[in-house]
């Protein structure tokens, strides 16, 4: 069975701020890590290859020190990593990003068919989860998005079978290979490599393709190929908040204020002391 | 400003601005901007002065100063408003078990504010199995044109079907913008459906408005994990797409007098075989689980307040308040309380009348998840806790003693109202 796993570096999103004073973003200190969903994928793709055999490979988009994230999934066992880099692949929305991964997975199927792409469910920069079924839709692949678990590929009845969240709960699904899955993080624990692994990791040679090596229309790829664009970024809006009672000295006086500071507002004290209208 | 060896003025970048969003090295012409650590750098040597990276940052963090002739600046400001033959705001209505979501009544709501300024009209998009009931409560919350496809292949919510029915419908309505609400459905099918139609598409909106002089959509959602804001537009690419987090906007009024018409589609379904769906667990079977956006008042239990034996104490409260208990996300990660009990960026987005956090300190991660409450109520030992710049109401103390006299003060406040009544 063959397998891809879409993965991206980002920064991390946790130390990302805006200074209040200057409105400028405070970059010092902030590492780049790959997206941790993206490694559930990998994971993933090399727990299935040990359940049914067959070969996984990553792709990433991104600058050259992109490459410091496929060295990760190569530890975490995936056989072989493609690097797409290239200026033209600069400022890509998530439009021109899924095109340029399914030119990718298109170069790759060439040289064998390919059964299932895994995918992290988004990317904790973005949060937009839009690569996935953008992926699933130019390769003409069956989409299940949200998967908690993969029960069965049935490669010879060319069939998968997942859970997936569904609006107020979870469904099992079966659909046809090849498909195009976007993974949760509680699909499976990722397990940190061996030593060993993690040297020969930095053995393999990853390969680096450009736009010309994807053949790709130039005009849908990177900021050209980008139908969104950003006017402006800011901080989000904080409010000062109201009065504050301080509870340490007289909690009861405390509490009996605030309460009335709340109660304030006689509609919403009607509401409130009456149950909403309920 | 610095010139090179070429004696040309060059751009420059001031490293404590740039996001490093790489609209700059993808518009250079001459491929001078690299970004090194997440930071655009310019190769002085390379750099020809066009001031195209300037133009294009979107956080003004390249200095160039250099006049440019005036053809160069004016063109931006001389493309078309709008793309013609496209028109009307457009609301996917999601259908659950036979009923409109939620969600997408606030979308209509909205919509009505982005049509009007407009001078267009609000569409329905109803798609499913026997919906022609969604389709009347469409016209009744706002829409003017409810187009619909109704078929039973569109029993279940699958993206290859929807996508098809969805994208067919924008092909033949034409319109320029189209909103879906963020649920899980809404953002599997809204990426289905921009990749169809090749266009822009924005996810998890928080704030929707119109350039009335180039006549956009101006989409603002957080980015960064909710550390930062950004507004995004699609000028040449339509319909203008996006999908909005539930609870951001007001639930419309409801007016089953509304006039306005239904237009039947034919479906066509998708070439190949659909994927089906064998089982079926709604949370609610799987083990009483607790859908907390539907409660008028949360009794939200943070880092500060993660102990088991309070949570009698906190139940006290919601019964008091008729709410429910809900918890940030390390409550979660100690297993005290389930993953559908946490409010924040990677749980629920809730949005109830009345909010009481108790030992949460407010990150910024917590805090998109609740800003919308109607009243926040926050109770934390610490005077400097984000929290309390949301809170309409705080108290600074230990909620030992804090939450104990709040239940006896609501339950007096309580008795006082029924007697008065």
């Amino acid at each position: 069975m063959n397998l891809v796993c879409c993965i991206k570096q980002v920064p991390d999103t946790a130390d990302v701020k805006i200074d209040p004073e200057t409105n400028t973003l405070i970059r010092s200190g902030i590492e780049s890590i790959t997206n941790p969903y993206d490694l559930v994928a990998v994971q993933a793709a090399v727990d299935l290859k040990g359940r049914y055999g067959g070969t996984v490979t990553a792709i990433s988009m991104g600058p050259p020190q992109a490459e410091q994230a496929l060295r990760e999934a190569l530890s975490l066992g995936a056989d072989r990593a493609v690097l797409l880099s290239d200026r033209a692949f600069a400022g890509a929305d998530t439009l021109a990003t899924s095109y340029t991964l399914s030119r990718a997975i298109d170069k790759l199927r060439q040289e064998g068919p390919i059964d299932l792409v895994i995918c992290g469910k988004q990317a904790i920069d973005g949060d937009t989860a839009q690569v996935g079924p953008g992926i699933a839709t130019r390769l003409g692949c069956t989409q299940f998005t949200y998967v908690t678990e993969i029960r069965q590929v049935d490669q010879t009845g060319g069939r998968v079978t997942v859970r997936r969240k569904a609006e107020g709960g979870s469904e099992v699904i079966i659909g046809c290979l090849p498909a195009v899955l976007t993974v949760e993080l509680e699909l499976t624990k990722v397990k940190r490599a061996s030593l060993p692994r993690l040297i020969d990791a930095q053995r393999v040679p990853v390969a680096v393709w450009d736009a010309e090596s994807l053949q790709a229309e130039p005009e849908r790829l990177g900021l050209k190929g980008s139908p969104t664009w950003v006017r402006r970024i800011f901080s989000p809006p904080l409010k000062k908040g109201g009065p504050r009672f301080d509870a340490r000295e007289d909690a009861r006086h405390a509490v009996e204020a605030c309460v009335a500071a709340l109660l304030d507002d006689a509609a919403f004290a009607e509401q409130l002391l009456k149950h909403w209208e309920r | 400003m610095a010139g090179n060896k070429k004696g040309i003025e060059l751009a420059e970048v001031i490293p404590d601005k740039c996001i490093g969003c790489q609209l700059c090295a993808g518009i250079c012409p001459v491929g001078a901007i690299e970004i090194i650590d997440g930071v655009a750098r310019i190769d002085p040597d390379a750099c020809i002065g066009c001031g195209k990276c300037a133009d294009v940052c979107p956080v003004e963090s390249i200095k160039f100063e250099r006049k440019r002739p005036r053809a160069v600046r004016k063109k931006k400001a001389e493309t078309p408003a709008g793309v013609p033959g496209y028109e009307g705001v457009a609301v996917f209505v999601e259908v659950l078990e036979g009923r409109g979501a939620s969600v997408s009544w606030e979308l209509v709501g909205k919509a009505r504010d982005l049509a009007g300024k407009l001078g267009t009209t609000v569409l329905g998009f109803v798609v499913g199995r026997e919906v022609e009931e969604v389709a009347r409560q469409a016209l009744a919350y706002g829409c003017d044109d409810v187009h619909v496809v109704d078929d039973p292949l569109l029993e279940t919510y699958l993206p290859r079907s929807y996508g098809k029915a969805v994208s067919d419908l924008c092909a033949t309505v034409k319109p320029e913008i189209l909103l879906m609400g963020a649920t899980l459905a809404g953002r599997d099918l809204s990426g289905v459906v921009a990749t169809i139609l090749e266009t822009g598409l924005t996810a998890d909106c928080t704030g929707l408005d119109i350039d009335e002089e180039k006549r956009i959509l101006l989409m603002t959602r957080p980015t960064f994990g909710g550390n930062i804001m950004a507004t995004i537009f699609c000028e040449r690419h339509r319909p203008q797409m996006s999908t909005v987090r539930p609870k951001v906007f007001k639930f419309p009024e409801k007016d089953a007098e509304r006039k306005g018409s239904i237009h039947h589609h034919p479906f066509e379904p998708p070439a190949g075989e659909l994927p089906s769906v064998v089982e079926l667990v709604r949370d609610a079977a799987a083990g009483g689980l607790v859908d907390i956006t539907r409660f008028p008042a949360l009794i939200v239990a943070g880092k500060g307040a993660c102990d088991a034996e309070s949570m009698p104490m906190f139940q006290r409260l919601a019964d008091l308040l008729g709410g429910m208990i809900a918890c940030s996300r390390p409550v979660v990660e100690s297993g005290l309380l389930p993953y559908e009990r946490q409010v924040g960026q990677t749980g629920k987005t809730v949005a109830p009348k009345l909010y009481v956090a108790i030992g949460v300190s407010g990150a910024v991660q917590h805090l998109v998840g609740m800003q919308g409450s109607e009243r926040i109520v926050a109770i934390n030992s610490d005077p400097q806790a984000p929290i309390f710049s949301v809170a309409d109401v705080g108290i600074i103390g230990d909620y030992k003693n804090v939450v104990p006299l709040l239940i006896d003060e609501l339950e007096r406040r309580m008795k006082w109202e029924t007697r008065g009544a």
